[in-house]
């Protein structure tokens, strides 16, 4: 008996009977079709997720007063702790030898206008010389921020490249003065045009000195300080630097905890772990469900199938088929069935995710792996929940089956 | 000798009950015969057929085909002599419903493990023979009885085999038809195949040169016709 007989059988059957066909495989085509689309979902935001934070740099660590808090206790403890000032950035950069970088910052959002001209909602950031390294920008025009800048606390700024766009259309804003909240400053730089993040955009912002962010700005974020370590190796030496200098001056005992907080990317990245993880544990359960479900659906119409062709087994068995051939024609129609679900399955679990890719902020991409655990696990639910209607397919009694009407 | 049967005995276990279908049984055919199985119902001649046709196999006493004796043979031993020996035409036709005649007709060659491109000569010729070529792509349910019957005797000269087994190949035709269908079993027999037929009309059993009459599991009698069966079969 040749399998493409038994395919074309199977195919046959399915064409013959395209409701029932449908419903029988609703369930492998629902688990299938879960499983790529969240975890082309989770690959998705993987790859973006690995991605910016290496951007942001290897070798980063974040010091800010509070640490990384995720739940609402943890910020109940660190909420009142003192918070980080430019003379401890000041302080690491002399006192951490281990740190290539240490840009202090703090961010607000404020207005920006140029004559009549305004944008709503500007990420108005305050930084040290050098930070365009850590968040991953690079100059279009112009000139950077420099520590000049910084220590005379000047009114200058650079764009990013959609604000620039919008405040000065057809102009060149450098030597320009824009107005930020209160005061006017004189645009020095336009930074390259970086992107959307998560729907974001990530070019409406306006960088200026910290120094200046505190003398006009201070009541509008909290101070924080990246540090951006030598090399890899030297992270963790840089990182108890950073606590030696702080406890230093901050006073602290040696059996009191620090008051504030050290983040790496690794931190972010555990987190981050753990919630996907949690969707991944949750997706494969109603994954399994409904590809149980499915199989035993498929059990069922495979056993009316032998039921109703009956007769067509005892005419197979007259002109020669073995058992093995009637095994093997119903398991393979079994797991034809089963794999078409399947295939449907990832058809439509990789539409939706290509389509929640277009229309929502969330980036996806499709999990080769998931598309081909769909297709396997499919085809070995159609072995499996074939198996026994199969068996009982093989070894009819040729004359009762003759018989049968 | 094709056929050798010894003393052959088929019980049926029905709830407590035993039922001799088959009560001792001698019967010998030769290749190239022509042979009637009659007898009325419950008399055991489709249960005979069933054993020649390695369909079901005898409780007692022995069967050798072509001097394989069939008695003890495995399941799949069984479908493979089906396969290569027998060639069955059945009352009811017995044709999958929703493949074509062609297809139909190749069945057997599929089990025999037969090329694509082979099967579908062998096939071809099969259906040329019984003069359905222009019906070739039709279903079953696309055709008439008679054709129906001539795809399924297409069907069972395929694969050469030893014996023709016809079980009332007329019984669900009108007489005309039936008389047709008898004509080609007659141009079988010609070529040099083994014919057997069960049947209960006498009409039908008098074009086979042979006429074993069964009653109660035992043969009743067993006759040579005086008249050739060319000359029954009405050309």
């Amino acid at each position: 008996m040749n399998l493409r007989e038994s395919i074309g059988i199977a195919l046959g059957a399915l064409r013959a009977n395209k409701l029932r066909s449908f419903l029988t495989l609703l369930g492998t085509i629902i688990g299938v079709m879960s499983v790529i689309a969240v975890l082309s979902f989770v690959e998705g935001l993987n790859r973006y997720v690995s991605q910016k934070l290496l951007n942001a740099g290897a070798n980063v660590f974040w010091v800010d007063p509070y640490g990384f808090v995720t739940s609402q206790e943890q910020w109940e403890e660190v909420k009142n702790r003192p918070p980080i000032t430019l003379d401890d950035a000041d302080a690491l950069r002399q006192g951490v030898p281990h740190a290539a970088l240490v840009i202090a910052q703090a961010d607000g959002q404020q207005t920006a206008r140029y004559r009549n001209k305004e944008v709503k909602g500007v990420n108005v950031r305050g930084r040290s010389a050098g930070w365009e390294l850590v968040d991953d920008y690079s100059l279009a025009s112009g000139r950077l921020l420099t520590e000049l800048d910084d220590q005379r606390s000047r009114l200058v700024c650079v764009l990013g490249a959609e604000i620039a766009e919008e405040l000065f259309p057809g102009l060149d804003p450098i030597g320009k003065w824009v107005r930020l909240g209160a005061e006017n400053y004189e645009v020095v730089g336009v930074m390259e045009r970086k992107g959307k993040l998560l729907g974001q955009s990530q070019d409406r912002f306006a960088g200026i000195p910290v120094r200046t962010f505190q003398k006009y700005k201070r009541e509008r974020g909290f101070f924080g300080i990246t540090v951006k370590s030598v090399d890899q190796a030297s992270l963790p030496i840089a990182e108890q630097e950073v606590r030696n200098v702080l406890r230093g001056r901050r006073h602290l005992g040696p059996r009191v905890p620090d008051n504030f907080g050290i983040t790496e990317s690794e931190n972010v990245m555990q987190l981050y772990r753990t919630l996907t993880g949690g969707i991944f544990v949750v997706t494969i359960g109603v994954a399994a469900i409904s590809l149980v479900v499915g199989g035993i659906v498929i059990m069922n119409i495979m056993l009316v199938s032998v039921t109703e062709r009956t007769r067509e087994i005892g005419i197979r068995k007259a002109m020669g088929a073995r058992r093995r051939d009637v095994l093997t024609q119903f398991l393979v129609e079994a797991t034809t069935l089963s794999l078409s679900g399947g295939l449907a399955g990832v058809a439509v679990g990789v539409g939706l995710a290509l389509l929640a890719g277009a229309i929502t902020p969330f980036p996806t991409a499709v999990s080769m792996p998931a598309v081909f655990l769909g297709i396997t696990m499919s085809a070995l639910i159609g072995v499996f929940f074939g198996s026994y209607p199969a068996w009982r397919a093989a070894r009819l009694d040729p004359i009762e089956a003759l018989r049968y009407e | 000798m094709l056929i050798t049967i010894r003393g052959l005995h088929r019980i049926y276990q029905v709830g407590s009950e035993q039922v001799h279908a088959l009560n001792g049984v001698d019967l010998d055919i030769e290749p190239n015969e022509y042979v009637a199985i009659m007898g009325p119902s419950g008399s055991g001649k489709s249960t005979l057929m069933n054993i020649i046709g390695c369909l079901d196999t005898p409780t007692g006493g022995s069967y050798a085909l072509k001097g394989q004796e069939i008695g003890q043979l495995s399941d799949d031993a069984l479908a493979r002599i089906r396969n290569q020996e027998i060639g069955f035409v059945f009352q009811t036709f017995n044709l999958l419903a929703r493949a074509d005649a062609l297809h139909n007709v190749e069945l057997p060659l599929v089990y025999a493990g037969v090329r694509h491109e082979e099967r579908r000569r062998r096939a071809r010729e099969a259906i040329e023979l019984v003069g359905l070529t222009d019906r070739m792509k039709h279903k079953p349910n696309e055709l008439s009885g008679g054709q129906r019957q001539r795809v399924a005797i297409a069907r069972a000269l395929v694969n050469r085999p030893s014996i023709i087994l016809a079980d009332e190949p007329t019984g669900n035709l009108d007489t005309a038809t039936g008389e047709e269908i008898m004509t080609a079993f007659g141009n079988i027999w010609r070529q040099g195949n083994t014919v057997i037929l069960v049947t209960h009309e006498a009409d039908i059993a008098r074009h086979a040169g042979r006429v074993v009459r069964m009653r109660d599991g035992k043969i009743e009698s067993d006759t040579r016709q005086a008249k050739p069966p060319s000359a029954a079969a009405g050309q």
